[in-house]
């Protein structure tokens, strides 16, 4: 509807709206002033506009919904290196030769680990070191993943998986470049991720640990059963979301924190850590350092773990003690 | 080249309508499937390549059957994918290349067994004389069996000895089952072979024969138990200490204890390296 024109309570109507014995008055009545303030109506909201959510404000306290706030809430628990990629070969123990004690053990093996592409913050929005390993025919390789390998100057990898990382120093192992065991050095803590074993569709006993149903006392062709699932009316009539029942078992990532390093072996590609590691032998493993301990002061590049490096460590090392 | 084409259509036109004709209208034909035949033998020469006569090889062409031909273009299709490859790092990565000198080798070439490195660098140091992978070796007939009476001398605490009746070979985790008594009891202690804890490993006694299961598990059964081994270890020891001290006396009095004894063959100066208890 388009503004009402202003009314003038002061002026007369027009003048063929008159009388006519008033017409010859029109010329002696004087126009009023020009009003002084606005005299547009319309329809005004009471409420003051909100400010957008999302544009940020200086003198307002930082979002915590960006990418940065993001990477700043990660930072702590970010390795500041990359780590490597494992197949799990086997288990067996470790004697300790002054106390005898004895350590279960995963012997793990490093097969030609070299860093595939680089993950930037102002390309990518993180920072991560791609990190292939293994070995994969050309045949069986699609032209893109070719580019993606050429471009490195890498042979074709059969396994391609990213290692996040907290800045721009972790990137230390330039693309192409082959890192061995000597990365990680024996007495530092590292967390392994790998694809468990496939159990198939298993019942709630063994995959929950259900208790099950008894022998005898009546029961009746119901001895492994997960029993009720919940109550009836008055509990609502329905199955809980979230309720541990029946189903596929295993064959998920699993991760298993703060495993010590046992014994480093350049030569053979030989990582053994203390404990158990998720999935069958052969798995392919992610191994990086443990985020709940303290990082090690471990290479963060391949020029600290060459020959002549490791010696001037282990001299810098000896001549103090 | 346009007035070819037209005349080896005229011609194969012709020679198919007119094959069963007599001679003399044939005669124009010939030239013109003359010249089909030679543009058929340039555009595919592998179907002429045996025999050598105008017509195509009806043997080769069977032998090129589809699967092959499917086959060969693939090989082709592989052969450009590995060379484009080959070209693509060539010249995007050159410097890279040249930075790194050598390619890594497969690593199951250098170890294909880590487990058994692992293994090896293990026994190295806990078992350096061999000594007591060879008691436990099945190649070893002078090996300890199960049925045999087993000293474990350890490193804290009196030795225990016992039947063994369970060994567990698993590499360095190796262990062997000793069930003897104490105090009446029938005990049963798992030892680890290389365990550090463990000293010493001597055979008392060897089984009257040899035994005919892996486990001896039976003898948990009360009619099969062999209850106390003490007094076999005691005449054990008080021989061995009666042989002498010193190592060269002590292994020829071994062997002369052996023979004494009869039945029993001691295997003397056996060094255990450490036993775990479980």
């Amino acid at each position: 509807m388009p503004p009402m024109p202003p009314l003038n309570w002061g002026l007369l109507p027009p003048s063929f709206l008159m009388p006519s014995s008033t017409r010859s008055l029109l010329p002696l009545i004087p126009l009023s002033a020009a009003p002084s303030h606005t005299t547009v109506r319309t329809i005004k909201s009471v409420n003051t506009p909100r400010p957008d959510r999302f544009a940020h404000h200086p003198k307002k306290p930082a979002l915590n919904s960006t990418s940065r706030a993001a990477l700043a809430r990660k930072a702590l628990t970010t390795p500041l290196r990359t780590g490597l990629l494992a197949q799990k070969r086997g288990m067996t123990a470790v004697f300790d030769p002054e106390t005898g004690r004895r350590t279960a053990c995963t012997v793990l093996q490093l097969d030609r680990n070299e860093v595939v592409a680089h993950k930037t913050r102002d390309k990518n929005g993180y920072w991560a070191v791609q990190v292939g390993a293994g070995h994969k025919s050309i045949d069986n390789t699609t032209k893109p993943m070719l580019g993606h390998f050429a471009v490195a100057g890498v042979e074709p990898k059969r396994w391609v998986m990213e290692f996040k990382v907290k800045g721009k120093e972790g990137l230390g192992v330039g693309v192409g470049e082959h890192v061995g065991a000597s990365w990680f050095s024996v007495g530092q803590w590292v967390d392994v991720k790998g694809i468990s074993r496939g159990m198939g569709f298993e019942g709630g006993m063994k995959r929950h640990g259900f208790s099950g149903q008894p022998a005898s006392h009546g029961q009746s062709l119901m001895h492994r059963g997960m029993g009720s699932a919940g109550g009836s009316q008055g509990s609502g009539s329905r199955v809980l979301p979230g309720k541990r029942m029946a189903g596929n078992m295993g064959n998920e990532s699993v991760t298993v924190k703060n495993l010590k390093v046992l014994q480093v072996d350049e030569a053979n590609g030989i990582v053994v850590v203390n404990g158990c590691v998720p999935g069958p032998k052969n798995q392919i493993i992610k191994v990086q350092d443990a985020m709940s301990k303290p990082w090690p002061a471990g290479p963060m590049k391949l020029a600290d773990i060459s020959p002549a490096a490791l010696a001037e460590s282990t001299e810098a090392a000896a001549t103090p003690a | 080249m346009a007035t070819a084409i037209v005349s080896a259509k005229a011609g194969v036109s012709q020679a198919i309508l007119l094959a069963a004709k007599p001679p003399a209208t044939a005669a124009k034909s010939i030239k013109g499937s003359k010249l089909v035949d030679a543009m058929h033998r340039s555009l595919y020469p592998h179907l002429y390549q045996q025999g050598g006569g105008s017509a195509p090889n009806r043997k080769i062409r069977q032998q090129m059957g589809t699967m092959k031909r499917y086959k060969q273009v693939e090989a082709e299709r592989e052969a450009r994918k590995v060379s484009w490859f080959r070209n693509k790092m060539r010249t995007s990565s050159s410097s890279k290349l040249a930075a790194q000198p050598q390619k890594p080798r497969a690593i199951r070439r250098t170890c294909h067994d880590p487990v058994a490195a692992v293994t090896s660098s293990q026994l190295a140091v806990h078992d350096p004389t061999g000594a007591r992978t060879r008691l436990f070796d099945r190649a070893n007939p002078e090996c300890a069996r199960v049925g045999d009476i087993l000293l474990v001398r350890q490193r804290t605490g009196e030795p225990f000895a016992g039947v063994c009746i369970n060994i567990r070979r698993r590499g360095v985790d190796t262990a062997i089952l000793l069930r003897g008594q104490l105090t009446r009891v029938g005990i049963e202690m798992w030892y680890k072979v290389y365990s550090p804890l463990v000293e010493g490993i001597e055979v008392v006694q060897r089984a009257q024969r040899k035994a005919r299961r892996a486990r001896l598990t039976y003898m948990r059964k009360e009619k099969h138990d062999r209850g106390s081994v003490e007094n076999v270890v005691r005449v054990y020891l008080r021989q061995k200490a009666a042989l002498g001290s010193s190592d060269g006396t002590k292994k020829k009095g071994a062997a002369a204890a052996a023979a004494m004894a009869g039945g029993g063959k001691r295997k003397g100066n056996v060094k255990g390296k450490k036993g775990k208890k479980r």
